[in-house]
């Protein structure tokens, strides 16, 4: 399941590139946001002294960000709204990172404007938005859904820019847009709400032509009410506003573009251009210092009413009051934007972002004077930073992945990373160097090693192998046994920048073999399907940056074809079983037809043929689409692993019937890993970096059972999976399908055909727990036990869990915030401190996530300086670990089975302890979103008012849930006073309390009261070694079976009171959705239970199989 | 091994020389050249303020198909909005022959062309404001320039050659049946549209399925052309029919290609192959020096 997926991000020494395409602060001054063409917004932090720094990357844009603003009154909820080039648009909240809402339209907005009219509106308001479209959208804040739109009568076209007049004097608020063609429309805004909630059609009241191309910005004085000031590309003007009369006309020097301006204060404007400069004016009357004859018009704002507009007319001229600059050497567009004081603390802050990424703060003074001869006023930058500045600020924290290898390698500084992948049935990270060697590594040390701290014994165990071969940096690879199980598991394909692709055996590191394409740098390398086979083998498909396409002949060490004709960069390849073709779609939306065999073009089509030849094919075969830049994907769906994302893009025809075909397959056969690297690259750069995946959930499963198995695993194992099963009826098809998706790597993911066997790696349980989630699948699942039986199964790798576990709770423990629990911790835990605070990352739902960025811990405001360097989420942490330890009840402590065991043992059952218990904290704090977002308002409604009763169902199941895992640790009864513990909890999801802070907050709570009562205890055992782990947990097992007995009475006693929680929810599911039939499962259960009571002896097996390696 | 670096130290050295010229010179040459293709297709599509004062001029197109003459169409074209709309149309049963006009105060906006002649107007710009005097510092900025000109131009491209699929009832319910002046008949609906560089217009005939027709009632879904038989539900616009299911009894499809939207096209296809070289050439040099952001 997604949400128990948690990610930590393991930067590159380089930043990720971001071109800064929109750029807002927020109402309260605290965050500078940002949007990027590579379509991920970037959080900044701004402090009180007008210091800038980055704090969080939010991804889920798949295209370049368009524009920000504000979607709801900020002081009530921090909501902002991002739309892309593609039509996506994200409701954000900028507290946290999380996003509120999503969308995708079949509009491009340009710009966006938040209207809410608090007496006259119902909801969360409306999003004004114009851009490449006819006229304005009107767009519901909260659902993203079109409401209805403001027509006009009169040269509809689209809209440039607008802005919003509250006008005191009538009480009336106005919308003002200036059109591409230069048509100025106004619209009533306030009193045609009613009829635009009618659907009625609303056409502009007035519209005047500026005579002006290319509008940039139109703002209103609110200080005179009477000034409108309009800024073109090539001039600015200001009107009237009474009359829309042209009062004064300013056009750019020396081949300057305007790119916007605003209204400073009354008569005072700021106007600045598309290279980053900027100018305040002065607007002077001329008549007033003529004499005093004409003091009456001395100041607008005094003569709101003169008698003739026409007598302002040429009576204004601008004077330069200051001016601001950036250095030379700057990559242009600029976007800028000007914020001005609202209250106390607050500055009049001009800001700019640029495509090189860097942001420029220039505080305004409150009355900006030129200089005393008359020359215009420099003021200077008063901060600038970059994402980059972060990293290299906080550098021990933003090292890659396997830095501390190539830094092994060769002293001369570190390699940088230019491809990698990672093998999940290896666990192996292979990573492709820039100086062309490729480092292949085990991922869980080479992440621990990067992460933690000290420990040599870390550093020196890690064994990496170093393939040489290439000569030039490597820029794809591929491993092709994760796609297809057919193909040797020793095979791994790298392509390098000058088109030799070479094959190697990655455990003898050889080179079996060397493709020479000469076609440029190799941007892809693919496999055709498992249904494709030419000479009964599949071949590998190479895109090349000359958009050729190569395809090898592994088995052959052939180059079958070189389709060299395209002119456009290759979009997508699909494959012709049944005539041997090869589909290429080209960027153009041409698309080439190639004869494998014969390697002749047979037809090449483009426009609406071309559309036709790539949608049929998608529902005649299975067929796989690629991207030159997949990574880009990768970037936004990253986390979630939806099977097929990283070849959905943009206008692509129909995935939905791909995505679906794949799904099914990885459902069937894929089982979530608890540890996964998922490698990241960015758009236009080859900067890359790696993301850590923790599957809490899975980790608490494998961990789980274990000393259960020899028992009665599926009993006890179904306890919990009831009640698990019962809180999830709602989402249970979802979940599923997700949960499977989750861990794979993105190479596993795409694979259709990874045999069953690998997914043995899980252990017997998992299969059975993913599989009886989904009913229907149930018939597969005896086929699937089958085939596992006779083949061997990949260990598991119990020794690997633990550590894995261990290096997972390492990330969240707040090191730094007592020095002594920090060395208890070290000492009884056998888990190693962290280098620094770790970058955490936080999905928000399917499609969207965030990521902390190295030094964001300096950025709570509200963390005090004896915190930072911490790895503490937020301040918020330490008291709610307080109010938790307050309700722990001093009896439960960490269970430990046997009072006199050996310390190992008890450390391992404090880790799974520790795990069960953050797993269900996330449970718990995300239960109830899930079930909001699935079952709609009406049920939270329904929660709201039934809060008490809701709450209680929530406890009830997650208390038996929680007695179950206890089970585990010999404690049969359902401890009452956990009740409270689990009321607290459910209290925290609705104070919004964020997943990492319940998580982080329990898990301190619960090392403190552990170690309380271990410091009681005399520490005379010396810490034990990894290697020795393995011993340990088999020493737990021989125990465990002795208490045989004991726990199948438990296990009785135990199914009587799971009943009453499962019925309870089944009800409540019930009642609220009508998609999920939760009776068919009922039966389904049952058959399960039934069916897997002959797993009893296959544990035996298993652990058989098992305990040897360990020993050994 | 140390040779073979210092070969590529010294063609290190003639490559920066030729990436800089790529850098300072072509790439002006280029976004020279794409400015003025780009400007020859904007012209054609008169923008309004263009240098051009006064009114856009009119084109008359006459819209015939070469198998029937049943309906024949003069349709005048001023700028992105047809200004006049003479429809002929020869009823199959009776030979009797109906004529719809545009009324005079109206005009209907081809929004596909004015889409067209936006995405063209924003790609200009973009290109325009990188003059000469921009200097170019790294590849990836012109990569990101190419990037952004191309997309505009593909989107003018598609939105041209690319009708929007509109159901029958949303024709009904489209403004342009409400342009004429003797009110169309209800059991007749217009569309025009853009296809690539030809101006269409369709006509179809309605008639009520039996209520106890056998066939199966499937409403058509969205569809540039709707063939023979495609069914929707009861017009809401048209309330003489009721509540009775129609069909589309004809189907008649007139053209006339559009001289300048052709001219237009290939300039789009000419500048986009122009920005993909540009691309290709700028992507040549990145391999070489792949540890910076070319």
């Amino acid at each position: 399941m997604r949400t128990s997926l948690q990610a930590v991000a393991l930067w590159g020494q380089k930043a990720p590139p971001h071109s800064i395409t929109a750029i807002m602060i927020t109402d309260d001054q605290r965050t500078i946001v940002t949007g990027s063409q590579e379509g991920q917004l970037c959080l900044w932090n701004l402090s009180r002294e007008l210091k800038i720094s980055a704090k969080e990357l939010l991804f889920g844009h798949s295209a370049s960000v368009t524009c920000l603003a504000r979607a709801r009154d900020f002081s009530k909820q921090p909501y902002i709204v991002s739309a892309a080039e593609n039509g996506e648009m994200c409701v954000w909240n900028v507290t946290n990172g999380q996003c509120v809402e999503k969308a995708t339209l079949p509009y491009r907005h340009t710009a966006i404007c938040y209207y809410h009219c608090s007496f006259r509106m119902t909801g969360e308001g409306w999003l004004l938005c114009c851009g490449e479209y006819q006229d304005v959208l009107i767009i519901d804040a909260k659902t993203l859904a079109v409401v209805h739109s403001f027509r006009s009568s009169q040269f509809p076209d689209w809209i440039n820019c607008m802005c919003i007049v509250h006008s005191m004097r009538i009480q009336e608020d106005s919308l003002l847009v200036v059109s591409v063609a230069g048509e100025l429309k106004v619209w009533d805004l306030s009193s045609s709400i009613n009829s635009i909630q009618e659907k009625q059609d609303v056409y502009e009241k007035e519209s005047k032509f500026l005579e002006s191309l290319n509008c940039q910005t139109i703002r209103f004085c609110t200080y005179t009410e009477r000034l409108l000031l309009v800024v073109f590309s090539k001039c600015w003007k200001v009107y009237d506003y009474c009359d829309f009369s042209l009062l004064l006309t300013e056009v750019s020097r020396n081949g300057q573009f305007f790119a916007g301006g605003e209204v400073i204060a009354a008569h005072r404007i700021l106007i600045w251009t598309e290279d980053g400069h900027s100018y305040i004016y002065q607007l002077l009357n001329r008549w007033a210092q003529m004499g005093a004859a004409y003091k009456t018009f001395s100041g607008l704002s005094k003569s709101i009413y003169p008698a003739d507009g026409r007598v302002l007319k040429e009576t204004i001229y601008p004077h330069l009051l200051c001016s601001t600059s950036v250095q030379e050497n700057k990559s242009h567009p600029f976007v800028m934007g000007y914020m001005n004081e609202r209250k106390e603390p607050f500055y009049k802050v001009l800001f700019s972002g640029e495509v090189s990424g860097r942001i420029t703060l220039w505080h305004i003074p409150d009355v900006p004077v030129s200089k005393f001869d008359g020359s215009p006023r420099d003021i200077p930058v008063t901060a600038t930073w970059t994402l980059q500045d972060n990293f290299d600020k906080h550098d021990t924290v933003s090292q890659s992945i396997i830095d501390y290898f190539s830094g092994l390698k060769d002293g001369a500084g570190t390699a940088v990373v230019t491809s990698s992948e990672y093998i999940p049935s290896l666990d192996k990270l292979i990573c492709g160097c820039e100086d062309g060697t490729i480092i292949i590594t085990q991922a869980l040390n080479a992440a621990k090693a990067r992460l933690l701290e000290g420990g040599s014994l870390v550093k020196d165990s890690p064994p990496h192998k170093v393939l040489k071969g290439h000569h030039q940096s490597v820029t794809s690879l591929l491993y092709p046994h994760g796609l297809s199980s057919k193909l040797d598991q020793s095979w791994m394909l790298s392509g390098d920048l000058e088109s030799c692709v070479i094959l190697w055996d990655i455990f003898t590191e050889e080179i079996l073999h060397k493709f020479f394409l000469e076609a440029g740098p190799v941007t892809s390398l693919l496999m055709s399907p498992e249904k494709f086979k030419l000479r009964g083998e599949q071949i590998i498909c190479c895109v090349c940056s000359d958009h050729s396409v190569a395809l090898l002949h592994l088995e052959g060490k052939s180059c079958l074809l070189h389709a060299r004709k395209h002119l456009f960069p290759v979009r997508m390849i699909k494959w012709h079983p049944v005539e041997n073709f090869l589909i290429v779609g080209c960027a153009d939306d041409s698309v080439y037809i190639w004869e494998i065999e014969t390697g002749t073009l047979e037809r090449h089509e483009t426009g609406e043929r071309a559309r036709i030849i790539l949608n049929c094919c998608d529902d005649s075969q299975l067929v796989k689409s690629v991207f030159p830049i997949a990574s880009e994907t990768l970037n936004h769906k990253g986390v979630e692993q939806r099977s097929s994302s990283p070849y959905q893009l943009g206008p692509l025809p129909c995935p939905g019937l791909q995505v679906e075909s794949s799904c099914k397959v990885t459902d069937a056969k894929f089982c979530p890993r608890p540890f996964n690297v998922l490698p990241v690259k960015t758009k236009w750069s080859n900067v890359g970096f790696h993301i850590l995946l923790f599957d809490l959930e899975n980790l608490v499963e494998l961990l789980l059972p274990t000393p259960l198995s020899d028992v009665d695993s599926s009993s006890s194992f179904y306890g919990g999976e009831v009640l698990r099963r019962a809180k999830s009826t709602v989402e249970k098809k979802t979940l599923t399908l997700r949960k499977s998706k989750t861990a794979c790597g993105p190479l596993s993911a795409e694979a259709l055909a990874k045999p069953v066997t690998e997914s043995l790696a899980q252990g017997d349980n998992t299969i059975k727990f993913s599989e009886e989630n989904d009913g229907i699948k149930r018939q597969k699942k005896m086929k699937v036990s089958k085939k596992l039986q006779p083949k061997p199964s990949r260990k598991v790798d119990a020794s690997l869990t633990i550590d894995t576990a261990k290096l997972f709770l390492s990330c969240l423990l707040p090191w730094g915030v007592d020095k002594a629990l920090d060395y208890l911790c070290i000492k009884h835990l056998n888990i190693l401190k962290l280098q620094g605070p770790i970058s955490l990352g936080l999905a928000s739902n399917e499609d969207n996530f965030s990521l902390m960025l190295p030094g964001w811990d300096l950025c709570n405001t509200e963390m005090t300086k004896d915190y930072s360097g911490v790895n503490l989420f937020s301040r918020k942490v330490l008291d709610l670990s307080d109010k938790y330890t307050a309700t722990l009840p001093n009896q439960v402590g960490i269970p430990r089975g046997l009072e006199n065991n050996c310390d190992s043992l008890q450390e391992s059952n404090t880790i799974v302890y520790l795990l069960s218990r953050l797993f269900l904290v996330n449970k718990l704090v995300n239960m109830p979103l899930e079930l909001a977002c699935r079952v709609g308002s009406s049920f939270r409604m329904e929660c709201v008012h039934n809060k008490v009763r809701s709450a209680g169902n929530d406890i009830l199941n997650m208390s038996s849930f929680y007695s179950c895992l206890r089970n585990g640790k010999n404690e049969s009864q359902v401890p009452e006073a956990d009740l409270s513990l689990l009321k607290l909890i459910s209290c925290w999801r609705d104070q919004s309390v964020q997943v990492t802070e319940a998580i982080q907050a329990v898990l301190l709570a619960e090392i403190q009261q552990h170690m309380k009562s271990l410091g009681e205890i005399p520490v005379n055992s010396q810490p034990v070694s990894m290697a020795e782990n393995g011993n340990c947990e088999m020493k737990q097992m021989l125990p465990k079976l002795e208490w045989t007995e004991e726990l199948e009475l438990q296990c009785i006693r135990n199914t009587l009171p799971l009943q009453t929680p499962v019925s309870l929810v089944k009800h409540d599911s019930n009642s609220n959705s009508a998609n999920f039939q939760d009776v068919e499962d009922m039966p389904d259960r049952c058959v399960l239970e039934e069916s897997e009571s002959p797993g009893e002896p296959r544990h035996h097996s298993w652990i058989a199989k098992v305990c040897p390696c360990k020993v050994s | 091994m140390a040779t073979v670096m210092a070969a590529t130290a010294a063609e290190r050295v003639v490559l920066e020389e030729e990436f800089r010229w790529l850098l300072h010179d072509e790439v002006h040459a280029v976004l020279k050249q794409l400015q003025d293709i780009l400007k020859e297709a904007s012209l054609r599509f008169t923008l309004p303020g263009s240098g051009t004062e006064g009114p856009a001029k009119q084109e008359n197109f006459i819209l015939g198909s070469c198998g029937t003459d049943q309906v024949k169409g003069v349709l005048t074209l001023q700028g992105d909005a047809l200004s006049q709309a003479d429809v002929n149309l020869k009823m199959p049963r009776n030979n009797q022959l109906l004529h719809f006009a545009f009324r005079e105060d109206k005009q209907w906006k081809l929004q596909q062309i004015q889409d067209a002649r936006n995405h063209v107007s924003q790609a200009i710009y973009l290109l325009t404001s990188r003059d000469q005097s921009y200097q170019f510092k790294t590849g990836a900025e012109v990569l990101k320039l190419m990037d952004a000109v191309m997309l505009q131009l593909t989107r003018a491209r598609n939105r041209l050659t690319t009708p929007a699929t509109l159901t029958l009832p949303e024709i009904a319910a489209s403004g342009l049946t409400r342009m004429f002046a003797p009110a169309l008949p209800s059991d007749l609906l217009v569309n025009v549209y853009i296809n690539l560089n030809k101006l269409c217009l369709t006509v179809y005939q309605l008639h009520a399925l039996q209520p106890n027709s056998t066939k199966n009632f499937r409403p058509a879904g969205g569809a540039v052309l709707h063939s023979l038989g495609a069914m929707l539900d009861p017009l809401t616009a048209h309330s003489e029919w009721g509540s009775q299911r129609l069909e589309v009894s004809h189907v008649h499809k007139v053209e006339c290609v559009i001289p300048w939207l052709n001219d237009a096209l290939v300039y789009f296809t000419v500048s986009l192959q122009l920005c993909q070289q540009l691309k290709d050439k700028i992507s040549v040099f990145s391999s070489y020096w792949s540890y910076r952001p070319f």
